[in-house]
């Protein structure tokens, strides 16, 4: 299950989102919390934040959330279903199908966003 | 369950195998509940709003809402909490050396604190300045 398979890109990848999306996270908390520093500290920040190549990250931590998430119900079967082990290669592949239905719409949003030249201001 | 070992190695053993099956049980029953509030957070923040247009008065107004700040909140706390217990298998993993392990692990766990209670000052003791 393991070795070389798909059980073993779904850990690592499991794995690198999860660090991803803590680093994320730290970042993003302090970002939302500089607003106690009054509107122009917390502007100022955001601002450096739509820039294009932030854009691009976010749609990298929107891509591993989803990743991370979805594969972790399907860790979840595995652990509570009598069945979840033995369909895990399968399980993967739905994982991966849910991904691109819900990935689809921000790809779209965001990425449209950064071709169109929209960065704030 | 009170811990019944006599001696304080088999008491040590008996209750990080107890917390390890908590944490077991934790990291399942917060992945769970942080899918549907993740979904939704990008949704309404990243699909249904122009990432572009978010500002100091969006933050602002969205906060001004109990809802959200709850909302917000059960995310910091179970983010949190999932993802140090999920950086502590990565630590245990990759970090050999247990003195350079447990130092990691103190920086590391220090700043989750640090922002577990910034982020809830913002959310719960900060004035936006919306009517």
């Amino acid at each position: 299950m393991y070795r070389g398979r798909e059980g073993q890109w779904a850990f690592y990848l499991h794995r690198i989102s999860g660090l991803g999306i803590l680093v994320f996270l730290m970042l993003h908390v302090a970002n939302i919390a500089s607003a106690m520093w009054g509107p122009e500290v917390s502007n100022a920040l955001m601002k450096f934040y739509h820039q294009p190549v932030f854009q691009v990250g976010l749609l990298f931590l929107i891509a591993g959330v989803l990743y991370h998430g979805f594969n972790g119900l399907r860790i979840i079967l595995m652990d509570f279903t009598a069945w979840g082990v033995r369909y895990q290669r399968q399980l993967w592949y739905a994982v991966w199908v849910l991904f691109v239905l819900f990935y689809l719409p921000f790809l779209v949003k965001i990425g449209g966003g950064i071709l169109g030249g929209s960065h704030g201001d | 369950m009170a811990i019944k070992s006599k001696r304080y190695p088999e008491a040590r053993l008996e209750a990080s195998t107890n917390l390890e099956l908590y944490w077991w049980v934790f990291m399942r029953i917060s992945g769970v509940v942080l899918v549907f509030l993740l979904i939704g957070h990008m949704w309404m923040n990243a699909v249904m709003t122009d990432l572009n247009s978010i500002n100091y008065d969006y933050v602002a107004k969205r906060l001004s809402q109990t809802t959200w700040k709850i909302y917000d909140w059960l995310i910091l706390a179970l983010a949190l909490l999932h993802g140090g217990n999920g950086l502590r298998y990565v630590l245990d993993d990759w970090i050999r050396h247990p003195a350079k392990r447990f130092w990691t692990k103190v920086v590391l766990y220090g700043l989750i604190a640090f922002l577990f209670f910034l982020g809830s000052l913002s959310l719960f003791n900060h004035d936006f300045g919306v009517k």
